[in-house]
């Protein structure tokens, strides 16, 4: 294009620019450089530089508690996305029902109706009265109904849940994105389908799997109201530490430490992802 | 649900195809369930969510229609998310016209820092922009809208830019070598050529500017409760079919804008990252 096409570019790029650097990046910059300030218990925060909000989170055995719970839920939420979502994803990819379109539709959908929702859903199946306990009672398997609501495990179902569709999507792509003649032709050559899967679709879909994977965990890690909803006071994950410090505690400084530290955490799996995508892609 | 069927001719079809549409159905009930559930419990005739709901009832509707609250809410994030998605397709539009014709080489880069909003934790954004309000005497319902634009861009960019990238470039040049001006180009040819395109985009966008709780968790107010949240303030307090009531018509209103952003594009190219 000539000098008059990329005058009109940025001038088209523009909003974007100033919405980006005035309501994005500007305010977080701002939040995060909060985390060496002093707290004031007046002020909010005290114009006087110190490392106090990030040693204490990591030695305090509260804040480090909410850290490695943070990790290994998130952890066990990717995993089992992972676990859920790949058959599915193969399902999809593999399948030539005509209902293709709508059933991929019908794992995006429940994607739109919101958080709250799909929260809102497991809290009807997990209570005292709920669908779960009715079939655990009725069955006999247990006397009377469980505690589900309030534990961990509620709180990674539910997330499993939500946040399926991030990985099956990825995955999806990476999958159908495969030459299938490759399958045919391992087959022709007398290769098992365990064999087939395991050294060429496993291995091509690799892309797929760690770009769903970083998707889900990072959103897990940042997850709040699922958490707060099922997993009560017992559950407490960064994301909801972040908002009981800066909106209860008022306590601005740890909390931005705290938010400094899941975004590390984020951009660190961001830039791992990039790094093995860079690799995979070197190495063909 | 449909017949699921998989390929005959694919070799992993032959054996293990049975096994494979079974598991694909359990995670369809898995991930449909929990909805189907909420629908039937806001028929309940009782104020208990247990289920199997016991007896059958309108009531939890009409106490819906009876909560100023829950109607003042769903009101507002109606009219939120009009605004938002508006703003969001347009500066999206004009955003990946910048990137499909006149980033170049710097495309991928482009194309990623416009991916920021979706990198960043939701919660982060919003409690940085009510940070900021504390220093900024700004209307927080600017820092609402701007935090609702903010998390939409990414799908509307995502989804014009596939759009963009099947309109010829020579008609463009064409125009322009005709004597009309860039801007002319722009309405009179790029747009017309996108208009499904922006369409989708715009539904997407308010979708997902209706169902945000995060943004809304810590710059809604007095006056501006969006729906998720009066939900969220709700549901800690009290469990009564009333929320599945909202739920039921939220999902329907949802599903019948997803089902035409289907028809329209394809939900498969706005997920695209």
């Amino acid at each position: 294009m000539n000098r008059s096409g990329g005058a009109f570019g940025a001038l088209s790029a523009m909003p974007i620019g100033v919405l980006y650097v005035a309501f994005l990046i500007a305010p977080l910059a701002f939040f995060l450089v909060m985390s060496v300030f002093k707290y004031d218990v007046f002020n909010l925060y005290k114009n006087e530089l110190t490392g106090e909000n990030f040693r204490r989170i990591v030695v305090d055995p509260y804040y480090r508690g909410i850290i490695i719970l943070t990790l290994k839920l998130a952890a066990l939420t990717t995993l089992f996305s992972l676990l859920l979502g790949y058959p599915l994803a193969y399902f999809l990819a593999r399948t030539r029902t005509a209902w293709r379109g709508a059933l991929l539709f019908l794992v995006v959908a429940p994607l739109t109706t919101g958080v709250i929702v799909r929260t809102y859903g497991w809290i009807v199946l997990f209570g005292a009265e709920g669908m779960v306990n009715g079939i655990l009672v009725g069955l006999g398997i247990v006397g009377r109904p469980l505690q589900i609501l309030n534990t961990q495990t509620a709180v990674v179902i539910a997330l499993v849940h939500i946040l399926l569709p991030y990985m099956v999507f990825p995955v999806f792509s990476s999958l159908s994105g495969q030459d299938p003649a490759l399958e045919g032709a391992a087959s022709t050559l007398g290769a098992g389908r365990a064999r087939i899967f395991f050294e060429i679709t496993l291995p091509l879909s690799k892309a797929g799997i760690l770009m769903g994977s970083s998707l889900v965990f990072t959103l897990s890690a940042g997850a709040v109201v699922t958490p707060a909803l099922i997993g009560g006071k017992d559950v407490q994950m960064m994301g909801q530490s972040v908002y009981e410090l800066v909106l209860h505690t008022l306590n601005w400084p740890l909390g931005s430490a705290m938010a400094s530290i899941l975004i590390l955490l984020q951009f660190a799996i961001v830039l791992l992802y990039f790094r093995r995508g860079q690799r995979a892609a070197a190495h063909g | 649900m449909p017949p699921l069927t998989a390929d005959p001719e694919h070799p992993t079809a032959r054996r293990g195809g049975f096994a494979l549409r079974l598991a694909a159905t359990a995670i369809y009930v898995f991930l449909l369930g929990p909805i189907a559930i909420i629908l039937l419990t806001s028929f309940n005739a009782t104020t208990s969510t247990a289920f199997p709901p016991t007896g059958f009832s309108l009531r939890w509707y009409g106490e819906f229609f009876r909560s100023a609250g829950f109607t003042d809410a769903f009101r507002f994030s109606l009219e939120l998310a009009a605004v938002a998605s508006v703003i969001a397709t347009a500066i999206g539009f004009l955003a990946a016209y910048a990137i499909v014709r006149f980033a170049g080489r710097y495309r991928q880069t482009a194309q990623s820092l416009a991916l920021l909003p979706a990198m960043v934790p939701h919660i982060l954004i919003s409690m940085s922009l009510l940070f900021a309000l504390n220093f900024i005497p700004l209307p927080s319902y600017i820092a609402l809208l701007a935090g609702h634009v903010l998390i939409c861009l990414p799908f509307t960019i995502a989804g014009i830019t596939a759009s963009l990238e099947g309109v010829d470039a020579q008609l463009e040049a064409a125009a322009l070598t005709l004597g009309a001006s860039r801007l002319r180009v722009l309405w009179e040819i790029v747009l017309p050529l996108v208009a499904p395109g922006l369409l989708s985009a715009l539904i997407f966008a308010f979708i997902i500017s209706f169902g945000d709780v995060y943004i809304a968790l810590f710059l809604s107010g007095p006056g501006m409760t969006t729906l998720p949240i009066e939900i969220f303030s709700y549901v800690q307090w009290e469990s009564t079919p009333v929320v599945a009531a909202i739920t039921t018509l939220q999902v329907l209103l949802i599903f019948a804008l997803g089902f035409l952003v289907e028809r329209l594009v394809g939900m498969r190219r706005l997920m695209r990252f």
